[in-house]
């Protein structure tokens, strides 16, 4: 497999293309560096659309089950014509028209609401068109930055930073608080012990889970079963089993077996294989269980979005050089916590020499090319020249302090 | 990235999810229709025992119903919209990169060193409600004291905007040495900026005597400095015709307070651009790389989560480098402690295992791999960057 997947050498061996060619590839460059950047966002766009989805699907659903009844009626009041009176049957059809005016009512609502999510994926379009702005590119920057924090603080549950979060950085648009609210209600209720808003949502959307083999609803039975089993009521809970275990045991055998041996032990149990199913963070396990498929639902990342592009960004910074002493407090890996963070992240590579000058901080390539001190020291040949200038020729190392003269310095030539 | 392909197929989508939302609604005024007929029908008919006739209205409405068939027109509308919406998705699917943590390493974050790097970001931004409402909801009571630094600071900002330079200049004057040290001339240009402050709104009297309480102790220091002022006073009441005019430009008040943020944010151990936004940043840049890498070792798994170095190179952009790395045109090796570079007399720089290498014997001289000149091991010095 080709692993060319290389950079440009720092000023070496076209001394002829460098100049003219220094400032095309900087904006197309950067171009091509930002068009890159907006591969990575299909959770902002498939998130308002996964939302549109599934009010298109509730709405269609509301329907067929409103036709359906009323033509069916419809049909048996037809059918029925002689056993039932004339007023009955008129009575039976003007309900059928208050039905419809409800269903029309709430079809309006619903396409009300689908207006407002077509709204918000078209604005996510637009904001992503809205990059090529190179005035506003700062703020949209800023404001990329933001969205991932916001997505961070919505999947940790910290709603209300969230919320303030999207409004002091006006995101509203471009953020999902509105499809994690669905989440909160489910969550909360997990953390009460109350599995009953997550059985609904199950339900609600039993047919992509099925999809996805997912098992979150037979975890939540388990649970179910284990309060049961807890609070001593053996024969609900073994009907609970037959009921709601049962059509699982097919592929989840050992699972359920487990859970059912429960009923064999107390919920003060020391016998650890069981204790540990009477543990409150049973409960822990089955919200990270409904966050993981409720962001899967939705088309969203495994992970937060935080954390994703900080472990790349981790990786891509880190050096050796990053855990000294003396490393640049611009470096955010000067600070203890990224450092603790990157500790299991591998090392960037490079294929050719980056030097930075310690006392510019610049770049030191073919425009400003490293100079050596009768001491060993390089610096660029900008920072020595400005120095020189200042000091009536001479030059003080700064880490050192040794002084020497100007023309005491050395080319070094690194490709 | 084709934002208009993607941007037709919206449009598609959004023009059939109309259609069908109307259509729906017609059918069921349609229905609600047809049912109204009848209904009157029947209510019209004097004779309310004519069994037949009422009968027959009730078949018709069901003939009807059945004819223009609403759950049909329902399925296929339904239908349509999914094939639509179908293809949107693969649009977006093929556009976009469906999954970015393809390349995520099995390595736990700590939640609470991301909840302390999130609140110290917060507080650095001056988003001081903010940071208080997440510390609290994230439970990190501890994280509140990374308030106080940026507390100050963003003060001394604030009282800035205002045109009061005394906060600044109060820190400016504790922390004197270490500007100094660090080759910051700060308080000067604070003193200066004061001093056209007073010139501007106060008394002549009162800007001579400013300069002579603050700049004149360091005279030897200002030597180009003390005299611009001085000009100004002669142009005073109207600087902005002197030519001293520039000094009046509000320019200035940005630019110092941005250097006041960056010398106190030095001052503090820190970095002037918040760490988070940079390492962000520095992810965005390098993702793309790790996911095309991830996507050439997607077989060797094992391989791709126990790596100590990735085994191809991110290009970030000079922002964000901050190390002087020396890779060894020869071995492709970075230097390091063991293995530091080395100029030789020619000027071109090797590693010192390259050199130990091309030696052979370590006192016989070797030609240079990039000029003909020859040198000793001798006469390599190592370098430092």
């Amino acid at each position: 497999m080709d692993m060319a997947i290389d950079s440009a050498p720092n000023g070496d061996a076209s001394p002829a293309a460098a100049p003219a060619a220094q400032a095309a590839p900087t904006s197309t460059a950067r171009l091509a560096q930002l068009a890159e950047s907006l591969k990575l966002e299909h959770q902002l766009v498939r998130v308002p659309l996964e939302h549109l989805k599934k009010t298109i699907r509730f709405d269609y659903r509301l329907a067929e089950r409103e036709f359906t009844a009323v033509l069916s009626s419809v049909a048996e009041a037809a059918d029925s014509l002689d056993s039932s009176s004339v007023d009955e049957t008129l009575k039976q059809l003007s309900s059928l028209v208050t039905r419809l005016q409800g269903l029309k009512r709430k079809l309006e609502e619903g396409g009300k609401l689908e207006n407002l999510q077509v709204q918000r994926c078209r604005a996510r379009l637009e904001h992503l068109r809205s990059v090529a702005d190179a005035d506003k590119l700062d703020d949209w920057k800023d404001a990329r930055l933001n969205r991932i924090l916001v997505d961070y603080l919505l999947r940790m549950s910290y709603y209300d930073s969230a919320q303030k979060l999207a409004e002091t950085g006006n995101i509203q648009e471009l953020v999902d608080l509105d499809v994690f609210i669905e989440a909160k209600r489910v969550i909360e209720s997990l953390r009460n012990k109350d599995v009953v808003p997550a059985l609904i949502w199950c339900a609600e959307n039993k047919a992509r889970l099925k999809k996805s083999k997912s098992k979150l609803e037979f975890q939540l039975r388990l649970q179910e079963f284990i309060e049961l089993v807890r609070a001593n009521e053996h024969m609900k809970a073994i009907f609970y089993a037959r009921r709601y275990l049962a059509p699982w045991a097919a592929t989840n055998m050992k699972e359920m077996q487990r859970v059912v041996t429960t009923l064999a032990f107390r919920h003060n149990t020391e016998c650890s294989v069981y204790k540990v199913l009477f543990e409150p963070t049973q409960w822990d396990y089955l919200v990270e269980q409904f966050k993981q498929e409720f962001c899967r639902l939705f088309g969203m990342t495994n992970e937060p979005l935080l954390n994703i592009y900080l472990q790349a960004g981790l990786t891509a910074l880190k050096t050796p050089l990053c855990y000294k002493e003396a490393c640049s407090k611009e470096d955010p890996l000067s600070q203890e916590g990224f450092r603790k963070l990157a500790e299991p992240l591998p090392f960037s590579k490079f294929h050719h020499s980056k030097l930075v000058c310690y006392i510019s901080k610049k770049l030191m390539d073919h425009e400003n090319p490293p100079l050596v001190l009768p001491n060993g020291h390089v610096y660029s040949t900008k920072a020595l020249e400005e120095m020189a200038q200042q000091n009536d020729g001479k030059i003080t190392c700064p880490r050192t302090g040794e002084v020497c003269n100007f023309n005491e310095l050395v080319k070094a030539f690194i490709s | 990235m084709e934002l208009d392909l993607i941007q037709d197929a919206f449009d598609r989508v959004s023009k059939k999810q109309k259609l069908s939302s109307s259509k729906t609604q017609q059918l069921v005024r349609q229905i609600e229709h047809e049912i109204e007929q009848a209904i009157m029908k029947m209510q019209s008919t004097e004779n309310a025992t004519s069994c037949p006739e009422l009968k027959q209205i009730l078949a018709d409405l069901k003939n009807k119903l059945n004819e223009f068939s609403p759950m049909n027109q329902l399925e296929t509308l339904q239908k349509d919209l999914n094939i639509t919406l179908g293809k949107y998705v693969k649009v977006t699917e093929k556009s976009f990169n469906p999954d970015i943590s393809k390349a995520y390493r099995n390595v736990d974050f700590d939640p609470h060193i991301v909840n302390q790097i999130i609140a110290s970001h917060f507080y650095r931004q001056g988003l001081f409600d903010l940071g208080d409402c997440f510390i609290s909801e994230a439970n990190e009571p501890e994280a509140a004291a990374l308030k106080t630094p940026f507390l100050e600071m963003y003060g001394i900002l604030e009282s800035m905007r205002r045109r009061n330079l005394e906060l600044a200049l109060n820190w400016a004057s504790s922390h004197s040495e270490w500007l100094a040290q660090n080759g910051s001339n700060l308080e000067l240009k604070l003193h200066q900026l004061q001093f056209v402050e007073i010139l501007q709104n106060d008394s002549v009297q009162n800007a001579l005597s400013y300069v002579r309480k603050h700049l004149a102790p360091n005279a030897s220091a200002h030597k180009v400095e003390i005299p611009k002022l001085m000009g100004c006073l002669v142009w005073s009441g109207k600087l902005h015709k002197s030519p001293y005019a520039d000094l009046l430009s509000p320019n200035h008040w940005e630019k110092l307070a941005d250097e006041f943020m960056q010398q106190f944010c030095s001052c503090l151990g820190q970095s002037y651009q918040s760490p988070l936004s940079i390492a962000i940043a520095a992810g965005i840049h390098g993702l793309p790389t790790l996911l095309k890498l991830e996507s050439v070792m997607a077989v060797k798994k094992q391989e791709w989560q126990a790596m100590k170095q990735l085994p191809v190179p991110i290009d970030l952009s000079k922002d964000f480098q901050f190390h002087s790395i020396f890779v060894c045109p020869v071995l492709r090796e970075q230097g390091s402690d063991e293995n530091p570079p080395m100029l030789m007399p020619c000027g071109h720089v090797l590693s010192k295992q390259s050199i130990v290498k091309l030696s052979k014997s370590s006192t016989r001289p070797f030609k240079c791999p990039y000029c003909p000149l020859e040198a000793s091991v001798a006469q390599c010095r190592q370098l430092h960057f």
